[in-house]
């Protein structure tokens, strides 16, 4: 397995956050993990990117423990919820700023970046500045500047969830696509049903702290507490005659 | 709404800029010997004076000296006191204190400062108690000394506060912490995240408070007044002494010192604070 994690957990002031989570992931693939606010979620994934410290258990990724490592030598990408933009720096910047990290030759950098614009459709915006751009823009810089670093593993925490519907679906596509073409694995942390289902190969339910990863999607449908038969429900309800 | 705002634009002007625009008019005039008790006519006579005797520019000089090397180094201590006492600055306590010199007026600031850096100060006392020197006089001039030291103390003593509410809050606004977290997150190392990330955010922010503040220290009085030599002599100080010299014949001096320092700030103003075109597209 690529990432496995083994019971891990963690507390803030005596309130148990993470409760003895064990998962894995294999390589290239995308974990859909579904819970609702205060689950644990983003406390899950900044334990991964080494943001946070554990108070116990293990994560491993490629077989190399990530124990005492820091976030920078753990080659994950941890994206926020916003699309939090270096304010100081052009969309050029914002996504070339992992491989300036990484001494990479300018020339290199310039090739990759216009590379990854275009990818992210935002051909013509690459000398504006984040106040410039509409919120998917921002997103999609946001979103190229992590995939663009090559992470081992990226976590993304509800990152299209200030989107409009529109705006959100082409995010998505433009994620299923990117990460196929860049192959990367990752985790993608939401609390939307169909976004779970849709960006996921594996699917995963949190619950106060413990996560409950389904063997395939059918097994995610019919579980009632994922909440899926129950909004089945609600839409036949609507289409059914009313006498 | 329309009446309202251009009311505000008539307030403004005719409280803000016109008696501005008058006094400056009048001290042209007065430089150029077209006005004033003892006036001979139109002349640059004053101008040329002002100008060969070379006071002026070297006033300038100084004056820019220390205004900025005052600016500079109350930046990098309110960068090093915000950074490294960020989560107590958010006490009460340790924000009143941050607070506390920002009343404290020129004039008094000064006369803390003899009080503290003088050869018969605190420090120099201190400093014979602890064995270092043994006699009073052998301490280091700091007070009217040809550097400025004791100027450039006190400015850092009253800036320097301000910066680190400044710098405290863009902190908090631009959400540095965070986007610390991000770089991290994108590889970056300690050093990496404080050169590219925070420093560039908290001088982009701040840049044009940090030139109003030069350009305040620039103008100060006070605090040179009490602390500074006798030459060179900062700006305001100079352009005051001229002002109210004995001989009235040369008191024109005086306004073209002013006419020319107003001037040159003015236009260094305008190139600094010009505003681009921004364009959102949504």
């Amino acid at each position: 397995m690529f990432l496995e994690i083994k019971q891990l957990s963690k507390s803030f002031q005596n309130d148990l956050i993470v409760d003895r989570l064990s998962l894995s992931l294999d390589q290239y693939r995308t974990l859909s993990i579904l819970g609702k606010s205060g689950c644990g979620k983003t406390t899950l994934l900044k334990l991964i990117a080494g943001l946070e410290t554990a108070d116990q258990g293990s994560i491993r990724v490629n077989g190399e423990d990530m124990t005492g490592k820091t976030p920078a030598e753990r080659k994950i990408v941890y994206l926020y919820q916003e699309d939090l933009l270096f304010p100081h720096l052009t969309v050029r910047g914002n996504i070339g700023f992992g491989l300036k990290l990484q001494k990479i030759p300018a020339s290199d950098i310039k090739e990759q970046v216009d590379l990854m614009i275009q990818r992210l459709e935002l051909q013509g915006q690459g000398d504006k500045m984040p106040h410039q751009l509409s919120g998917g823009q921002r997103q999609r810089v946001s979103f190229g500047r992590a995939i663009i670093t090559n992470p081992r593993l990226l976590l993304l925490d509800e990152p299209f969830g200030s989107l409009d519907v529109g705006t959100r679906q082409r995010m998505q596509e433009l994620f299923k696509e990117l990460t196929a073409l860049y192959g990367i694995t990752s985790l993608f942390v939401t609390h939307d049903l169909k976004e779970a289902i849709l960006m996921g190969d594996d699917i995963g339910l949190m619950k106060k702290g413990s996560l409950q990863v389904y063997l395939d999607k059918q097994d995610f449908l019919l579980d009632p507490l994922t909440g899926v038969r129950s909004e089945i429900e609600f839409w036949e309800s609507l289409l059914k005659p009313n006498y | 709404m329309k009446s309202k705002s251009a009311f505000g634009l008539l307030f403004f002007f005719l409280l803000g800029l016109l008696p501005f625009a008058a006094a400056l008019v009048y001290a042209l005039l007065y430089s150029l010997g077209i006005v004033g008790i003892l006036s001979e006519g139109v002349s640059l006579t004053h101008w040329q004076q002002v100008i060969q005797s070379g006071e002026l520019l070297g006033s300038f000089l100084y004056s820019a000296l220390l205004a900025g090397t005052g600016v500079s180094l109350s930046v990098i201590l309110a960068l090093l006191i915000s950074m490294g006492l960020r989560t107590s600055l958010q006490h009460r306590f340790w924000s009143l204190l941050m607070y506390f010199p920002l009343a404290i007026p020129g004039m008094v600031a000064s006369f803390l400062s003899i009080q503290l850096l003088s050869k018969a100060g605190f420090f120099s006392r201190i400093s014979m108690k602890l064995g270092w020197i043994d006699r009073l006089q052998e301490f280091p001039d700091w007070i009217n000394d040809s550097y400025g030291i004791g100027i450039i103390l006190t400015f850092v003593l009253i800036v320097s506060p301000f910066f680190v509410i400044l710098f405290s809050n863009v902190y908090q606004n631009e959400r540095i912490a965070e986007l610390s977290t991000l770089a991290y997150s994108l590889g970056a190392r300690g050093n990496q995240v404080f050169w590219q990330v925070t420093l560039p955010i908290l001088f982009s922010k701040t840049k044009r408070i940090m030139i109003l503040y030069f350009i305040f220290l620039l103008g100060s009085y006070e605090i040179p007044l009490v602390l500074g030599q006798e030459s060179p002599q900062m700006l305001s100080v100079l352009i005051i002494r001229e002002l109210k010299q004995f001989d009235l014949k040369l008191i024109p001096e005086g306004y073209v010192v002013a006419v020319a320092y107003t001037v040159v700030i003015a236009i260094a103003a305008l190139l600094v604070f010009r505003r681009k075109e921004v364009q959102v597209h949504e």
